[in-house]
């Protein structure tokens, strides 16, 4: 592992629905980062159910971002929760921070700041199941958010629905006339009155308006390269669902998504879990483990390769 | 971002403008797995509307990209615009073939592409699309050409048991690049449909 640059890549795990497995993947990517040798916190930041703890056996409270954010501590590192993994760090109450109100924006990017100075190189986010504002503007700004899908409709269905806002949302961020971006927010809606029902109708809308901004919306698209890992895969025909995902997206969206991998069904997932002990630590030899761990060198090769990107 | 009138047949079937016809052919089987009715990939995407459009696009392209002087003059009217995607696909090609090469070795679960099967004549067609002769094919399998006009004609009279066929039809289905399993499970139907074990 290179550490003389010393860069720290963040990936964001959020999307799809309820109970797909981002917490899962989360705290077992993590583990498989750290046991290559490098150092890597996890943030947890799901609004709704925090439970990285609980995946990785440590009881809370522990410290946690509050204890920052109130200044009980005065170093950001001095919340973070050791994990007993070598080289794994914890960081909780993650979610006060995509709490954090629009007029505490300030706040929200100093916050961001110190995170990003950690000593580390890799960050992992669970952002849980939402898609706040908050989560999409997280997701956008990490080096590489990654989604998490079943093979279910359901599933498929809340991933697209994510997609489509955290596409916009970009979007959005990108133009700069009151116009465009006011037609972005209408398109939001699915029964808008401009009758604007996909990507391809908002640019046609857009360009009507405001051709450079119509100019920037494409770049937006070519720019944007979403992850997807592919979980509770029952067979080799499941399997070909990311691969047809990647096809839809791209020509629904326009935007090229990232086949990360899939992680195949397994008991052995449940039965680590009521352990409260990491399947990539108690049965390495898994299947589901396996998939994890292929994922994770993945994912560290793919961002030693583009130094210049 | 290009909607589907604007992109070109390679664009729709997600291939390089150099793409050989067994990429054709997989890309094709992709793309119509992917954009079916019941695909559960595109579940709560796309309208009835734009399916049919998408559909009616993925075909085309393949009518076209698979007859030589189709493609050839399709190439040639299309000229800039083939040329300028390519371009803009170079960057990323080398990056997208280690991508799927990797996802292919992920684990020893192979990709497939999908649910269509394969019968004789459907295999027929392809070789034949292909351009590649039976003799060719004999060669490579080392199965007698009677048998493999047999596996194309459906003669299941004169073919022999399944048990002793599993392995003509994967050796065939392997040497036109296409999966196996398909043909194995079309070919199961066909027993099925004549009453005959
Ligand atoms: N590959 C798998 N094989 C078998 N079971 C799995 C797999 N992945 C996840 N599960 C099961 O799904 C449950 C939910 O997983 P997890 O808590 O990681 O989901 P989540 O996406 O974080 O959910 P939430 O959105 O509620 O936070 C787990 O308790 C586990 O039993
Ligand atoms: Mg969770």
């Amino acid at each position: 592992m290179t550490r003389d640059h010393h860069q720290r890549v963040i990936w964001t795990i959020g999307g799809g629905k309820g109970g797909s497995g981002k917490s899962f993947i989360t705290t077992n990517i993590g583990i498989c980062l750290s046991k290559l040798g490098a150092r890597v916190i996890l943030i947890d930041a799901d609004l709704g159910g925090a439970n990285l703890h609980t995946f990785l056996g440590i009881l809370p409270p522990g410290p946690s971002l509050s204890d920052f954010i109130k200044k009980r501590v005065s170093h950001l590192k001095d919340v973070l929760i050791h994990t007993g993994v070598p080289n794994l760090q914890l960081l909780t109450g993650a979610q006060d921070l995509l709490n954090a109100a629009d007029a505490k924006s300030a706040q929200k990017r100093k916050l961001l700041r110190s995170i990003k100075s950690l000593e580390s190189d890799y960050i992992l986010v669970d952002l849980g199941g939402g898609n706040a504002l908050s989560v999409l503007d997280f997701f956008l700004m990490s080096d590489g958010g990654i989604l998490v899908v079943t093979p279910e409709p359901t599933s498929i269905e809340n991933t697209y629905r994510f997609l489509k806002s955290a596409f916009y949302r970009r979007l959005r961020q990108a133009v700069s006339s009151f116009s465009a971006k006011s037609l972005i927010d209408e398109a939001m809606d699915r029964k808008n009155e401009a009758g604007i029902r996909t990507p391809y109708e908002l640019l046609r809308e857009v360009r009507r308006i405001n051709e450079e901004d119509a100019l920037k919306m494409v770049e937006e698209a070519a720019t944007f390269h979403p992850n997807l890992i592919l979980n509770q895969v029952r067979s080799k025909k499941d399997i070909e669902i990311g691969f047809s995902i990647r096809s839809a997206c791209q020509k629904y969206f326009g935007i090229q998504l990232h086949y990360l991998g899939y992680i195949v069904y397994d008991q052995d997932v449940g039965n680590s879990i009521r352990k409260r002990r990491p399947l990539v630590l108690e049965n390495y030899r898994s299947k589901a483990a396996q998939c994890v761990s292929e994922i994770a060198s993945r994912l560290a090769n793919s961002h030693r390769m583009p130094s210049g990107n | 971002m290009k909607r589907i009138e604007e992109q070109t047949h390679y664009e729709i079937l997600e291939v390089s403008p150099d793409a050989d016809l067994k990429e054709i052919q997989r890309a094709y089987d992709h793309a119509r797995e992917t954009f079916h009715a019941d695909s559960l990939a595109i579940y709560s995407l796309f309208s009835e509307e734009e399916m049919r459009k998408i559909q009616a696009a993925i075909e085309e392209a393949y009518r076209v990209l698979m007859d030589e002087a189709l493609r050839k003059s399709y190439n040639q009217s299309h000229s800039h615009l083939i040329e300028r995607s390519s371009r803009e696909k170079q960057a990323e090609k080398s990056v997208k073939s280690s991508e799927i090469k990797s996802s292919l070795s992920f684990t020893d679960l192979s990709i497939e592409v999908g649910e269509i099967t394969y019968r004789g004549r459907s295999l027929k067609q392809i070789r034949e699309r292909l351009g590649i002769d039976l003799k060719a094919i004999s060669a490579e399998t080392k199965i007698n050409i009677k048998t493999l006009e047999l596996i194309e004609e459906e003669d299941l009279e004169h073919l022999p048991a399944m048990v002793y066929l599993k392995g003509f039809l994967k050796a065939y289905a392997r040497a036109l690049n296409l999966d196996a399993q398909k043909l194995i499970d079309g070919y199961f139907q066909l027993f099925k449909e004549k009453g005959k074990k």
